[in-house]
């Protein structure tokens, strides 16, 4: 098996990418998509010290909502496990928005500063201190950075003929990317997902392209798209080594 | 990742992997199945809630007499070199 | 009560929004449809959160 990949960008957000990854097998490409989703750690509330809460929600649901609000994770500097202190005081009447929490680490802070937690009437207050942890998405899926996190094949259309003379015009569904005879790579959604609006009156043949996939990757902003990606790999390549290194003794 | 040999001959091996799911032990699984080395590997994992073996059982069966410790430290550095290769060609990309 | 923070299906934070949908679709007169595509909600499984939700806290407030 020669490791030659070769990654080509479709379509490319902030938050979200559409790219092209030709020489992977079905195991990798799988691999990669659930480390994506499962290994790859995101900073997320977890432990919460609540100094007063006189809102109309209990502790236990305020803590669960503080704890899907996404985290702007710098890797680089923790450990799975280390945790940053996170704090909010509000009084009503407003609302308390995730852009009022402050942090212990100027890197950390809430990638949506607009998400509500609570909206809070005259004479209520929320002020609590939390610990956000950094965790696997295995652990809790609001450790997870991936969002919707998938792949296709990509499938090669070719013009095999044409439609016969009175065939009906049914459409032709498809999802994903697909490669032209000429080797341009078109998003379904540039001719509605229909075939027939792009080769009207045209017979044609889809084919999966063999270990070509186009990944989907989309995240919550704790992390960014290429990171994501790469940690994905790593962390598949860091217990690669560990298995040779456990192996070879 | 711990490691527990449950069974080894010459041309055979089962191994408990202890900690991995199928993100990994897949990936494995089919790079093995590439090696000119090996005649059969598969793996074999039981749900969380099963209650009983939950840590995936690898099997390795070997021809012309390769050591399965051997074939397997082989397909681990193809896992690694594979993964860096991806990384270097995702971030030209990027 | 709250808007939930994530759609439940796909995990995108979808409460981000809500405010400006409530306002624009809602209490305004656009079309739900073009504000939700507007506003980048595009997957089916989000959209049906923000379209199906009714904000309860201000009928709870006044009771502790």
């Amino acid at each position: 098996m020669s490791a030659e990949f070769d990654v080509e960008f479709i379509e490319r957000d902030d938050r979200s990418a559409r790219f092209l990854v030709r020489g992977l097998t079905p195991a990798f490409a799988n691999g990669i998509r659930r480390a994506m989703i499962a290994d790859v750690p995101t900073l997320s509330i977890d432990t919460v010290r609540f100094i007063e809460n006189s809102s109309v929600m209990f502790d236990e649901m305020i803590a669960l909502r503080l704890g899907l609000i996404p985290l702007t994770t710098p890797l680089a500097d923790y450990e799975i496990g280390e945790t940053v202190t996170v704090a909010l005081d509000v009084e009503g009447p407003a609302t308390a928005y995730s852009g009022d929490l402050t942090t212990s680490d100027g890197l950390v802070e809430p990638a949506d500063k607009n998400i509500p937690i609570i909206k809070l009437n005259q004479g209520q207050r929320l002020e609590f201190e939390a610990d956000a942890v950094l965790d696997r998405g295995k652990e809790h899926a609001k450790h997870q950075g991936g969002v919707s996190v998938g792949y296709r094949h990509l499938q090669r259309v070719e013009v095999i003929g044409d439609r016969g003379e009175f065939d009906e015009e049914e459409p032709h569904i498809l999802r994903g990317v697909i490669e032209t005879e000429d080797g341009e790579l078109v998003a379904t959604d540039e001719f509605d997902n229909d075939l027939t609006n792009r080769y009207p009156g045209k017979e044609v043949s889809v084919t999966d392209v063999p270990g070509a996939f186009v990944f989907h990757v989309e995240t919550d902003g704790s992390l960014s798209v290429e990171e994501l990606v790469d940690r994905a790999a790593e962390s598949i390549g860091d217990r690669a080594a560990e298995l040779k290194d456990a192996v070879s003794v | 990742m711990e490691l527990r040999v449950i069974d080894k001959t010459d041309d055979e091996l089962r191994l408990e992997i202890a900690g991995e799911d199928h993100t990994f032990m897949n990936v494995l699984k089919g790079v093995l199945l590439e090696l000119e080395a090996v005649s059969a590997a598969t793996y074999d994992v039981n749900p969380e809630q099963s209650g009983g073996q939950t840590d995936p059982v690898l099997s390795i069966k070997t021809a012309g007499g390769a050591d399965p410790l051997d074939v397997l430290a082989d397909a681990a550095d193809r896992v690694e070199g594979q993964t860096d290769a991806f990384r270097d060609a995702f971030a030209a990309a990027a | 009560m709250m808007i939930p923070v994530r759609c439940f299906t796909c995990g995108k934070v979808i409460s981000e929004y809500y405010e400006e949908f409530d306002a624009r679709a809602r209490e305004g007169d656009e079309d739900p449809a073009a504000v939700l595509d507007d506003l980048g909600v595009t997957r089916h499984c989000c959209r049906r959160m923000m379209v199906s939700h009714t904000d309860l806290v201000d009928v709870v407030s006044p009771y502790q």
